[in-house]
């Protein structure tokens, strides 16, 4: 029995799991059968806390062609254009390891992407972090950024939005999603992970197998206690370079039409990877494990099959296309080598030196991984009736904003990626979204991520749904149509509670959001056991809505563009909360009754309206006061002179009111007309002026004081 | 004119479809120079080395492209006189492989850098800067962690004395040397600078002020 319970603590499995698998066997594991069940069944690859759930998401319109059972979703724009995207986390090997934990974020998703024969062409980034005063948090800060940074910019993939907030639930364990996206062009086959064909070869192509990430999906299964820094050699490397020419070798082998099926080696490496495919196909796979090309001689099959060594694919092709692949792989310095075949019978044989070590149903852990129902309340609203912010010097609150940690500009973090490689980038992370343009159509397509984790604190209803419309708006202001989402769950223990019912509010919200907008749910990732010493992370469901525009061209500007212009304020308001500057001075949250009902029409007609906009920005964090500051340009700023009728005191300008958005016009009349028709509430603030020599230093303290504290 | 356009591809490159979409614009046909072979250099009329981070920037930025078999043809290319233009990394391995003088290293402050730069254009003796008047100022973007310029008194001297600084930053953004940005050759065909004016080609990029470095192709 100790025995036993040695090896549930090794390979992370309970007594219940154990006696599943005795039963799926009919025999006890042994060998390298309890890896696999480790790997397999851990949270990471198993969704074993969330999947129940996750089922709900509203995820298919006419045009989605893959949201689930995939590496990424697809949906289709139309004109031959498909994009893929998909937003992942990388949460605890970021804060074991900041430089390599976001590297290998970045190569992970991308990988993701270009696995679906998508070439990937926008990346982005959701960043929390603790106080910034917090131990080693300054070098998390600065290893993460330069830790994407250096991946990112090599592989060119422009990064083209981001978002940084800073929070003490966030002191132990930091959340790093890197999100990307991919398209596919008229004429260009989507590759899918779907093994098939019996007798044909098992490929394995890119770096050889070493010895780093071993057990990495079962580590990012598990809170963390104090010595999580113990666990660096389960944290993967990366070789931005390598996976440059993996993209690329990739792409040209998928393009040829030569592949049958594909699938990056991510978490649980080899095993989930061969696993995956095979289940999926409904087919068999020999595989044989001293074939696989290794970094260290003294590798067992075990860590063979549990190495999370990054930028290696699996693909399976058809014996007699084996060598023009080994070709293609060679002309780009990389190597591919048959490992296995593809069975008739249902069987991953495993094999080593020639002796059978496994030979296993694949769907006994992939399809019966277990499911749990973890237990949850129903939401109901936290109270909220008045709130209670008081500000006596409007001018010194608002240098408060602008220069503190969350107000504050992130140029410093967001000049060091590259944001224009490619030469398709239209808006870059100086903006509130991330504009590319389609080459082959010459459309716009648009990214915003969402979730402000101030609201998730306030109530996960309503933060959920703010995840989804808050983006959205941000799009349609700049005229873009919100298409399809990923999200990235990121939660704390989901055997809590309370954990379990914001996660299971949060899904709800999103999907109901998603509905709204027909925007479906294509893609996402769940990380749970974001807690250490039983600390849980503030509920934080990162998303990313991706939008479609029809021209690049004439897209509103970020900040005023034209003396003498009108400002208006659009606003449909739902529910008021002292935000993110309540949080800043009081470290709570309030806000009155109220929810998002009406949300969706008030931001398809946001979008109709936009062309009458020079430029335009919705009013988020620290209201509107901040929101109008951050538009004035070098030159000009907004002069208020007309009286607003919620606009009376102080405080005024500094709540949130969801939602509102300002408007920079010229021609007026129009603009008023179509909102009249539309019903829908607008004022005129007043009109664009010359910038004043106090808001020009203000401005200047807002780009340089996150550098200046980092 | 009507011979095609030479962009050298490494492994790493990352702005060779940037170029080729500049180049196309410009009704020019484009082909792709593989690194591992040499080119027959009659059929082209320029060649571009473009950005990216060939070997991974291993050993040294350039150092390893400098000395791949493809840089024979390239080397020949520049004896006889035909436009190269190498842009960011580009520019780093024509230094590297002597076909330009100096040396690009770390920036000021360690950091990568992306931003937007005002330049000033030095001299039009070269076709890719022959549609701007000297003293021009433009708005271009820079990306890169190793952009500063630098080079020995003795040759910084001789180079600003013979024309060959290119173009210069307004205000200095990696702390190259005498603010250069870009430099030629002394016979003014070979030409690198950091910043990249392909990326500001459409007004909707934010400038579309480095088109005319390839409107002599049209």
């Amino acid at each position: 029995m100790a025995q036993l319970i040695e090896k549930f603590k090794k390979y992370r499995l309970n007594q219940k799991e154990y006696e599943k698998i005795c039963e799926l066997l009919g025999r006890e594991p042994h060998g390298v059968e309890w890896g696999l069940f480790s790997a397999l069944w851990s949270e990471h690859c198993s969704y074993k806390s969330s999947k129940i759930h996750l089922k709900k998401f509203y995820n298919k319109n006419s045009r989605v062609i893959v949201s689930e059972g995939e590496n990424s979703g697809v949906i289709d724009l139309g004109q031959g254009e498909r994009i893929s995207f998909k937003m992942e986390s990388h949460n605890h090997p970021s804060f074991i390891e900041p430089y390599q934990g976001a590297a290998t974020g970045v190569g992970g998703i991308l990988r993701d992407i270009f696995t679906m024969g998508a070439r990937p062409i926008m990346l982005s980034n959701y960043l929390c972090f603790g106080d910034l005063d917090a131990p080693r948090m300054k070098s998390l800060v600065q290893g993460v950024v330069a830790g994407i940074s250096g991946y990112g910019n090599c592989v060119g993939v422009p990064n083209v939005t981001g978002f940084t907030d800073f929070h003490s639930s966030y002191n132990k364990n930091i959340l790093v999603n890197a999100f990307a996206l991919g398209v596919l062009y008229p004429g260009e086959e989507l590759a899918l992970s779907k093994a098939q064909g019996t007798g044909n070869d098992v490929v394995y192509v890119g770096a050889k197998t070493g010895r780093d990430g071993i057990h990495g999906a079962s580590m990012a299964s598990e809170s963390f206690d104090d010595k999580s820094a113990s666990q660096k050699p389960t944290v993967q490397i990366g070789d931005p370079f390598f996976e440059k020419c993996l993209i690329e070798s990739c792409l040209e082998v998928i393009r040829s039409g030569k592949v049958v099926a594909i699938q990056d080696m991510g978490a649980a490496g080899l095993i989930s990877s061969s696993f995956e495919m095979a289940s999926k196909g409904a087919v068999g796979l020999e595989l044989h494990l001293d074939q696989v090309p290794l970094r260290d001689g003294s590798l067992t099959p075990e860590d063979i099959l549990l190495s999370e060594s990054q930028e290696r694919m699996l693909l399976v092709c058809e014996p007699k296309n084996f060598e023009y692949i080994q070709g293609v792989f060679n002309k780009w310095g990389l190597e591919a080598t048959r490992i296995g075949k593809v069975l008739d019978q249902k069987n991953m044989r495993l094999m080593w030196h020639g002796e059978l070590l496994s030979d296993i149903d694949p769907d006994l852990l992939v399809e019966n991984a277990p499911r749990y129902d973890r237990p949850y309340k129903k939401y109901s609203p936290q109270n909220r009736n008045q709130i209670q912010l008081e500000i006596f010097d409007v001018k010194e609150t608002l240098e408060d904003i602008m220069t503190c940690d969350f107000g504050s500009s992130k140029k410093w973090i967001y000049d060091q990626y590259d944001q224009r490689v490619g030469s398709q980038t239209a808006r870059d992370c100086s903006q509130s979204i991330g504009v590319v343009r389609l080459e082959k159509s010459k459309r716009a397509l648009g990214l915003a991520l969402g979730c402000r984790p101030y609201l998730m604190r306030l109530d996960a209803r309503i933060g959920a749904l703010d995840a989804i419309y808050h983006p959205s708006l941000q799009l349609a202001s700049k005229g873009f149509k919100a298409l399809a989402v990923t999200d990235c769950l990121n939660f704390g223990n989901p055997e809590n509670e309370k954990i379990m019912t914001e996660f299971v509010t949060s899904v709800e919200s999103i999907s109901e959001a998603c509905e709204k907008l027909d925007a479906p749910v294509i893609s996402g990732n769940v990380s749970f056991y974001n807690e250490t010493l039983s600390q849980n992370i503030t509920s934080t469901p990162a998303t990313g809505v991706v939008g479609l525009r029809e021209s690049i061209e004439n897209i509103p500007l970020e900040n005023f563009c034209k003396e003498r212009s009108s400002v208006y304020i659009v606003y449909q308001h739902e529910i008021e909360t002292g935000g993110a500057l309540e949080q800043l001075y009081k470290n709570k949250i309030s806000a009155t009754a109220g929810d998002l009902t009406h949300t969706d029409q008030f931001i398809e007609t946001i979008r109709e309206v936009s062309r009458f906009a020079l430029s335009t920005r919705v009013v988020g964090k620290f209201g509107l006061l901040y929101a109008a500051t951050l538009m004035s340009s070098d030159t000009l700023e907004l002069h208020m002179t007309e009286k607003v009728d919620f606009l009376n005191t102080n405080q005024d300008l500094f709540t949130e009111r969801l939602y509102e958005v300002l408007f920079e016009v010229e021609r007026s009349q129009g603009f008023e007309n179509e909102l009249q028709k539309r019903n829908i509430k607008f004022q005129k603030l007043g009109s664009v002026q010359k910038i004043s020599h106090g808001t020009k230093l203000l401005k200047q303290k807002y780009l340089n004081s996150f550098e200046e504290k980092v | 004119m009507s011979k095609k356009i030479g962009i050298v591809r490494f492994l790493g490159t990352n702005c060779d479809r940037d170029i080729e979409q500049a180049v196309t614009e410009m009704g020019r046909k484009v082909d792709y120079l593989w690194f591992r072979d040499t080119f027959n250099i009659s059929e082209y009329d320029a060649l571009v080395l473009p950005g990216g981070f060939s070997y991974g920037d291993y050993l040294r930025t350039g150092a390893l492209s400098a000395r791949a078999p493809v840089m024979a043809s390239v080397r020949e290319a520049a004896e006889k006189g035909m436009p190269i233009l190498g842009i960011c990394n580009g520019f780093q391995i024509l230094c590297e492989s002597g076909l330009l003088p100096g040396v690009l290293v770390r920036n000021q402050g360690l950091k990568f850098k992306d931003e937007w730069v005002q330049i000033s254009i030095q001299t039009s003796a070269t076709p890719w800067t022959s549609q701007y008047k000297v003293q021009e100022k433009i708005k271009v973007p820079i990306a890169h962690g190793e952009g500063c310029f630098y080079a020995d008194r003795e040759t910084v001297m001789r180079i600003r004395e013979q024309d060959q600084v290119w173009c210069t930053y307004d205000v200095n953004p990696n702390g190259s040397i005498y603010d250069i940005a870009g430099i030629l050759n002394e016979k003014k065909n070979v030409a690198g600078l950091m910043p990249h004016p392909e990326r500001a080609f459409y007004n909707w990029m934010g400038s579309s002020d480095g088109r005319r470095f390839f409107q002599w192709l049209s």
